[in-house]
């Protein structure tokens, strides 16, 4: 098979959205979506039928030179190893599944266009950073990415806020970018190529310390994509754009970019025990964080944003205690089931007249039993209910970390059992209060488009499924996804007792959480409005924090800059020194009076002054 | 040469300077025009002597060029004390200040 | 050494007195001001033509394309020497570029049309002609020739405080230029007095030696006049008026290429005339640029009129630029110069696409514009990839030239390199301030609410696929820079 044609994956989109954004206004709605859709189902078949390229050492392949020069060579090139196809696959299966959806949830809006335009050039900007051999080239699709999250989560522009989210979206994950950035110019410094396997390949000869920095550096640049401590505001505020946004960006991709960008760059970031701490680190915090404010959420979509935000920190865990296919596995199996929830939460919302706040909504069980049922799984996927599959993937992460037996690793182990104590209990309660108890919503819901209730049944399938992928051995699988992505060292070094006893754990928490949810919210428990509540609500005021610490500061700078700087100093000195020679001019041009006595006396003055000075020179 | 030439010159200075204090402290027009001819001929006075001091002709060309060119200054200064005179009534120097900065 | 020796005529010389002879016509008929305006875009597409003809022909060994010398004014040792590298080519290129879009965006000029079309015009020689001359004096003379028109431009048809900024453009640029002058005599002098050779000629002129005090203050004479013109913080603040009150034709013309000429003098002139100086001056240098940037990116976050945002985000560019230059390497230069022709197309671009919001919002106040995007869908798409093009989004222009610096740059100063990354997040945070309150939100006024009309996009399309394409397959153009930046910096000096 031609190399070649890999490119054709991210090339469709890419034309899919081109030819929207020249063409798009002028033509219908429902061919503009099925060109959507058309190019991104075309690179999805194309991933399946080029698979067989990506096992083993994967392939490379290169287009054209994008920027040569004195030493620099950045490639539109692209490498499509096991973690790429994988990863690559996800991408677009899950992308087609929501540009589908999303043609029945956008269908009367006025801008399908501009839509499915910034839809189909974010998956090719997602998959240039799946795909791309060399950092300067998924820069590329990692600045992509945020543009069009950017575009989309202020879609409905005329809302300032939305807007304003979409803003917020962009400069916070450029603050992480600028690290991803240094961290690039950095590599190069040291290894006069940006190509990553030539990077990975050559890390070894690096000091630690180095690499340390250039770790933590990489990490900064995934917590603000991937919306980790403390980079994580804007992602609940993200959840201004619309559902399928939200599924596909804010949940099932490019929020995972963090996380992938680890494990492409694993073999560098392996090699520093303190970097993999400080990732480690950062996940825990972050699940624990997250999933302490999911439980206190009104909006439907922010609970599922705290909980992407949550489980995206095990991902960070996984990758910081050491398990590639432990965070890819769990970055799949989230995918399906949180992309799942997010569609669900559309259909829901529909359903209850596009109303957000869970505290209105109710007794949609009996008005929509099947968004119903396919939500429960979602939420089963999410909260960890045994042998779906994010109950695998989180185990297998929990097990890594414990497995690992030193006293961070037992620290972090505990902040992850304790999150999957909160996960469980907080999907819960969503699932009470959204489909249990009576009605409470106002509004009347509009009915669902076909295109949007049957895109959800294979997402649930995928979720419920997802296990088999990387099924451990305990329960008689092979661990396929490990033995893809190369991993020998997957297997755990545990005694099969402690291995059980764990699982017991989990389910303890998984059922503890349950049952409180289930006691507190199986009937609509009235407005809370406790304080700790509206501390959780505003995601622990991180927002008004960095208002007081860096916004207002920041303004107050530019403002000085400005008025004190350029206005007062440069423009001051430069103006005061006009008016000095003004000033100066307005002195000397008293002495020209008009009087031509005056003039003359000066004259004469000046004469008898030449002459004294002659006569004394003389006389010398 | 029957009168030395230091007198002459002493003359001369006095006149020039007696020219300079009329052209400096007068206001009218026309005594500062007288200033300037007694200036002009206290010049002149310097030239005709140094001419017979060295016994060189140059000296009185350069009076007889004087002398020319005093009339028609004079002629053209009148000339224009009429017209000032004319545009504003009087010959007081310290009217005519239009250049002043 | 000749390149051209097979055209039947001076290219070159055709080139640069090609736009005077239109404005000569254009003063000619000045009665008929819509003969004018078909004269003056004539004779700029005549030019970009010839540019473009010029950018086929090969270099020869010395890496000039074309060379024109002839006597001027021999007892000076004056001569009308014009030469054509990379460089000069691709700033020829952008400057005929821009001139077509300056005419085409001033295509409904009202007041004394034939004057503006000539100003222009000769503008174009006065900016050709320093980007080919290599004779000092020759060199002096289209910089300061670049002056008058522009001073008129702003003075004349410019906006509410135009005096002002005219006479602040004239007197900030014209102090410089002095300086300029000073050293350049200076510099004549002693060479003659070492050589016996009185020549203006750049090559002669490298052969000087000076003492290094000297030498400083030379180079400083030099430089002043082009950091002024860069504009370098803390020299910039005559930018940000003269951009504001200039006319849309006036503004596209100061952003895209006035600026670029003192980039242009420091690379052929005083880096080559003084290389041991400017070594020393560098970390000076890199200084100012990195202060320039933040500073001017801060400035740019709080300013009212969008006018300014853009003309203080041109501050911040050129810092990049500079401070590429502080780097004094391939990688670098390369990008800093590639940075240079993507900022006067992005920029230019903005400028042109102010002047249209204004057209039709009648306003260019943040606060009062807002919603253009449910009344112009395809103005504001425009606007808003000129506006991801300045805020460096990969894929587009400006962030090919700016990362090829930041890599050149952290290649020899990590720290500065470093720094400099951080002035892209606040570059963001400006841009994105000026796309929100221009294209989102509700609908505030509004005096027309016709989109892009026929001239309109003839101005627009090229531009914008330029800004694609120099983001994405930058190569031909880096091609061209690379023979000269490398000869610069080889003997450094100039090939």
């Amino acid at each position: 098979m031609n190399p070649l044609l890999l490119f054709l994956i991210p090339a469709l989109p890419l034309l899919g959205g081109v030819f929207n954004v020249c063409f798009g206004s002028r033509l219908s709605p429902r061919i503009v979506a099925a060109v959507a859709v058309a190019a991104v189902a075309g690179s999805c078949s194309l991933t399946v039928a080029l698979w067989s390229l990506g096992a083993g050492e994967g392939t490379r392949t290169l287009l054209f030179s994008w920027l040569e020069s004195g030493g620099l060579r950045a490639d539109v090139g692209l490498l499509f190893d096991p973690l790429a196809t994988i990863m690559s696959l996800m991408v677009t299966g899950v992308a087609t599944l929501i540009h589908i959806y999303a043609a029945g949830y956008m269908q009367h809006d006025r801008n399908p266009a501009r839509f499915f335009a910034l839809l189909n050039l974010f998956v090719f900007a997602m998959l240039c950073i799946v795909l791309a051999d060399n950092l300067l080239f998924l820069f590329l699709g990692w600045e992509g990415v945020g543009f069009c999250s950017y575009g989309l989560i202020g879609f409905w522009y005329r809302k300032t806020a939305n807007a304003d989210a979409g803003r917020k979206a962009f400069i916070v994950t450029r603050i992480g970018d600028l690290f991803l950035a240094i961290a690039l110019l950095w590599l190069f410094r040291l290894f006069g190529t940006v190509a990553i396997d030539q990077i990975n390949g050559r890390a070894a000869e690096l000091d630690p310390q180095l690499l340390t920095v250039l770790v933590l550096l990489l990490l900064g640049g995934a917590c603000g994509k991937s919306a980790q401590l403390p980079l994580m505001t804007w992602l609940p505020d993200a959840m201004a754009g619309p559902t399928p946004v939200s599924a596909l960006i804010h949940a099932a991709t490019m929020v995972t970019a963090g996380v992938y960008l680890l494990c492409r760059m694993f073999p560098l970031v392996s090699l520093s025990p303190t970097g993999m701490a400080a990732i480690a680190l950062v996940g825990a915090a972050t699940a624990l964080y997250a999933a302490s404010c999911a439980v206190a959420q009104r909006e439907i979509k922010r609970v599922l944003a705290y909980s992407t935000m949550s489980q995206i920190g095990y991902m960070f865990l996984a990758v910081g205690v050491g398990t590639v296919s432990g965070a890819m596995f769990h970055l799949l199996t989230h995918a399906f089931f949180k992309a799942l929830l997010f569609m669900g939460a559309g259909c829901v919302i529909h359903l209850a007249g596009d109303e957000n706040d869970i505290y209105r909504m109710g007794g949609l069980k009996r008005k929509a039993p099947r968004i119903f049922w396919l939500f429960l799984i979602g939420i089963l996927c999410l909260a960890g209910a045994p042998l779906t599959g994010g109950f695998f993937s989180k185990d297998a992460i929990l097990l890594s970390a414990f497995a690992r037996g030193d006293g961070l690793s037992a620290l972090l182990w505990g902040a992850g059992v304790l999150t999957a104590g909160l996960t469980s209990f907080y999907s819960f309660r969503l699932l009470y209060l959204v489909f249990f108890g009576a009605e409470r919503q106002t509004e009347k819901g509009h009915a669902l488009s076909p295109l949007m209730s049957w895109t959800l049944p294979p997402l649930a399938l995928a979720g419920l499924l997802g296990g088999l992928l990387n099924l451990p051995h305990l329960f008689g699988g092979h661990q396929w996804l490990s033995h893809w992505l190369g991993e020998t060292a997957a297997e755990l070094a545990l005694p099969l007792a402690s291995e059980l006893g764990l699982l017991l754990l989990m389910l303890i928490f998984f059922g503890g959480g349950w049952l409180i949810a289930h006691l507190r919210y199986r009937n609509f428990p009235g407005e809370e409005r406790a304080g700790w509540r509206s501390f959780l609500l505003g995601g622990w005021h991180f927002d008004s924090l960095y208002e007081w610490l860096l916004l207002r500061p920041y303004r107050s700078l530019c403002r000085f800059c400005w008025q004190g700087g350029d206005k007062a100093l440069i423009d001051g000195m430069v103006e005061g020194l006009g008016r000095l020679w003004m000033d100066w001019g307005g002195y000397v041009r008293r002495l020209s009076t008009g009087q031509i006595t005056f003039y003359l006396q000066g004259f004469a003055w000046g004469v008898l002054l030449m002459l004294g000075w002659f006569l004394l020179m003389a006389v010398k | 040469m029957i009168v030395p030439l230091e007198h002459i010159l002493f003359l001369s200075a006095i006149l020039f300077v007696l020219g300079l204090a009329c052209v400096l402290a007068r206001r009218n027009l026309i005594m500062i025009l007288i200033g300037v001819e007694i200036m002009l001929n206290a010049v002149g006075l310097t030239l005709v002597g140094a001419s017979a001091f060295w016994q060189q002709i140059d000296g009185q060309i350069m009076v007889i060029f004087l002398m020319a060119m005093t009339s028609a200054e004079v002629s053209i200064s009148l000339a224009m004390v009429v017209y000032l005179n004319r545009r504003k009534g009087t010959v007081d120097v310290r009217a005519f200040d239009e250049m002043r900065g | 050494m000749t390149a051209d020796a097979a055209l039947p005529f001076a290219l070159l010389s055709l080139l640069l007195w090609l736009p005077l002879g239109g404005a000569l016509l254009c003063l000619l008929f000045r009665h008929s001001g819509n003969l004018c305006r078909w004269i003056s875009l004539a004779t700029t597409l005549a030019v970009l033509g010839l540019a473009l003809w010029a950018a086929l022909a090969a270099p020869d060994a010395s890496g000039w394309r074309f060379y024109e010398d002839a006597a001027w004014i021999e007892p000076f040792g004056i001569r009308y020497t014009l030469g054509m590298d990379g460089i000069s080519l691709l700033l020829v290129l952008l400057t005929a570029l821009l001139q077509v879009v300056a005419i085409l965006i001033s295509w409904g000029q009202k007041q004394h049309p034939a004057l503006f079309y000539a100003l222009i015009l000769i503008m174009e020689t006065g900016i050709i002609g320093v980007f080919l001359a290599l004779d000092l004096i020759l060199f002096y003379l289209f910089w300061e020739l670049m002056l008058i028109p522009m001073f008129f431009l702003i003075g004349v048809w410019g906006h509410e405080s135009r005096v002002y900024a005219a006479v602040k453009f004239f007197f900030f640029t014209l102090a410089g230029s002095l300086c300029l002058l000073l050293s350049i005599i200076s510099l004549y002098l002693l060479h003659g007095s070492q050589t016996g050779d009185y020549s203006f000629a750049l090559d002669a002129l490298r052969q000087t030696t000076l003492e290094p005090a000297t030498e400083m203050l030379l180079y400083a004479g030099f430089m002043i006049a082009f950091v002024v013109k860069v504009p370098l913080f803390p020299f910039h603040t005559w930018l940000p008026d003269a951009h504001t009150e200039a006319p849309p034709a006036g503004s596209v013309d100061l952003a895209g290429l006035l600026l670029k000429t003192g980039v242009y003098g420091m690379l052929r002139f005083a880096f080559p005339l003084f290389p041991a100086a400017a070594q020393r001056s560098l970390p000076l240098l890199a200084g100012l640029a990195l202060v320039g940037i933040f500073y001017a990116a801060w400035i740019a976050y709080v300013q009212t009129d969008i006018k300014r945002v853009i003309a203080y985000s041109s501050v911040a560019h050129l810092g990049f630029v500079i401070l590429g230059l502080a780097a004094w390497n391939q990688l670098a230069w390369e990008g800093s110069l590639l940075l240079m022709v993507n900022h006067g197309i992005t920029t230019g671009a903005l400028f042109v696409m102010i002047a249209m919001i204004s057209e039709r919002s009648g306003t260019r106040q943040l606060s009062q514009l807002g919603g253009l995007w449910s009344v112009f869908p395809n103005l504001s798409a425009f606007f808003l990839l000129f506006c991801l093009a300045s805020l460096g989004l990969p894929g587009l222009a400006n962030f090919s030239g700016e990362i090829l610096v930041l890599f050149g740059v952290f290649k020899v100063r990590p720290l500065w390199g470093g720094l400099a990354v951080a002035g892209v997040v606040f570059s963001a945070a400006y841009m994105l301030r000026v796309v929100q309150s221009a294209l989102w939100g509700e609908t505030r006024q509004l005096e027309r609410n016709d989109d892009i009309g026929c001239r309109e996009w003839l101005i627009l399309v090229p531009l914008a696929l330029l800004v694609v394409l120099l983001g994405v397959y930058p190569a031909p153009a880096l091609e061209i820079l690379r023979e000269p930046i490398r000869l610069l910096l080889a003997t450094r000096g100039m090939p």
